[in-house]
C-alpha cells in the first residue's frame, strides 16, 4: 500500500484512527506491516502490499 | 490477464458499460473510490485519468489481482475501513436476485448475490455512501432490470439523493443501466 492511503483509512469497527507499522517496503509500496487500532487493541495486517481491514472473526464460536 | 483467478468476477458487458460511463463523467482533480473492484478492470482503466484513485474488495483474490495491476487496493467490506470523502464513487454491485438454493459457496458469490430482491448490498451501500461523498460528489452505480431500477432509484431518494440514467445497454434479456447519483441539494 502507498503511504497516502493513511489519509483515508480508519478502524473498520470504531472508525477511529489507526497507526501504521512497517516491516517491509519496496520503493513507494509498503509490502508488509500492520495497522493498529489503539482504541480496539486490534492489529490489522498489511500483507503483500494489501491492507486487510476486515474485522477479526468473533472468538469462541 | 494471464493469471486469472476463477473466484474473481471476469470483466463483462456491465464492467465495460460502467468503465465507459466513468471515463465520461470523471473530472480533472477528482478523488475516486471504487467499491468492489474485482479484477480491478475499472480502477486500472481510470488510473491515468484520476488524480487519486483507491479501490476496495472483500475478496482476497480480487484484491491481489487489482493490486497486481497497480490499483491501490484495500481489503474491506464496502466502506468499512475508510474515513475519507470522495468526488466520485463507482460501484458495480452484486445485483442478481438470488435465493438460498442458488447460492454458490465461494468468493465469487460476493460479486453476484444480491439477496432475494437483488438489492441487499445496494441498500447497505446507499445507507453509508453519502457519508463518503464530498458536497458535490457523485455516485456511479450499475444495476440491471433484474434488480428493479425504480426500486433502486427509491433507495437513492431515501439516502437524500437523486439519480438518473447515464448509460444503458440491452444484454441477453436484461437491461444494464448506469445510474448517476448525487445529493439532492434542495433537500440538504
Amino acid at each position: 500500500m502507498k503511504r497516502w492511503l493513511m489519509d483515508i483509512l480508519c478502524c473498520p469497527v470504531c472508525k477511529g484512527e489507526i497507526e501504521l507499522s512497517v516491516t517491509e517496503e519496496d520503493g513507494e509500496e509498503i509490502m508488509e506491516g500492520s495497522l493498529r487500532c489503539p482504541a480496539c487493541s486490534v492489529d490489522y495486517p498489511i500483507h503483500e502490499g494489501i491492507p486487510n481491514l476486515l474485522p477479526p472473526e468473533p472468538e469462541g464460536e | 490477464m494471464s493469471l486469472y483467478h476463477s473466484e474473481v468476477y471476469f470483466p463483462a458487458e456491465d464492467t465495460h458499460l460502467l468503465l465507459e460511463a466513468a471515463r465520461r463523467v470523471l473530472r480533472p482533480g477528482d478523488q475516486v473510490l471504487e467499491i468492489g473492484t474485482g479484477s480491478g478492470e475499472i480502477a486500472a482503466g481510470l488510473l491515468q485519468m484520476a488524480d487519486r484513485i483507491v479501490a476496495t474488495d472483500i475478496n482476497p483474490h480480487a484484491a491481489e489481482m487489482a493490486f497486481s495491476r497497480g490499483v491501490p487496493v484495500i481489503r474491506t467490506d464496502l466502506f468499512s475501513g475508510l474515513s475519507g470523502r470522495f468526488d466520485l464513487i463507482i460501484f458495480n454491485p452484486p445485483y442478481l436476485p438470488t435465493v438460498e438454493e442458488e447460492r454458490i459457496d465461494d468468493w465469487l458469490e460476493y460479486a453476484l448475490d444480491g439477496g432475494e430482491d437483488g438489492r441487499r448490498t445496494i441498500q447497505r451501500f446507499l445507507e453509508v455512501a453519502p457519508d463518503h461523498l464530498t458536497l458535490q460528489g457523485r455516485i456511479l452505480l450499475l444495476v440491471s432490470s433484474l434488480t428493479g431500477i425504480s426500486e433502486v432509484s427509491s433507495l437513492f431518494s431515501k439516502a437524500g439523493m437523486i439519480a438518473f440514467t447515464v448509460a444503458e445497454e440491452v444484454c441477453e434479456g436484461e437491461n444494464l443501466v448506469v445510474l448517476l447519483g448525487m445529493r439532492d441539494l434542495c433537500r440538504v
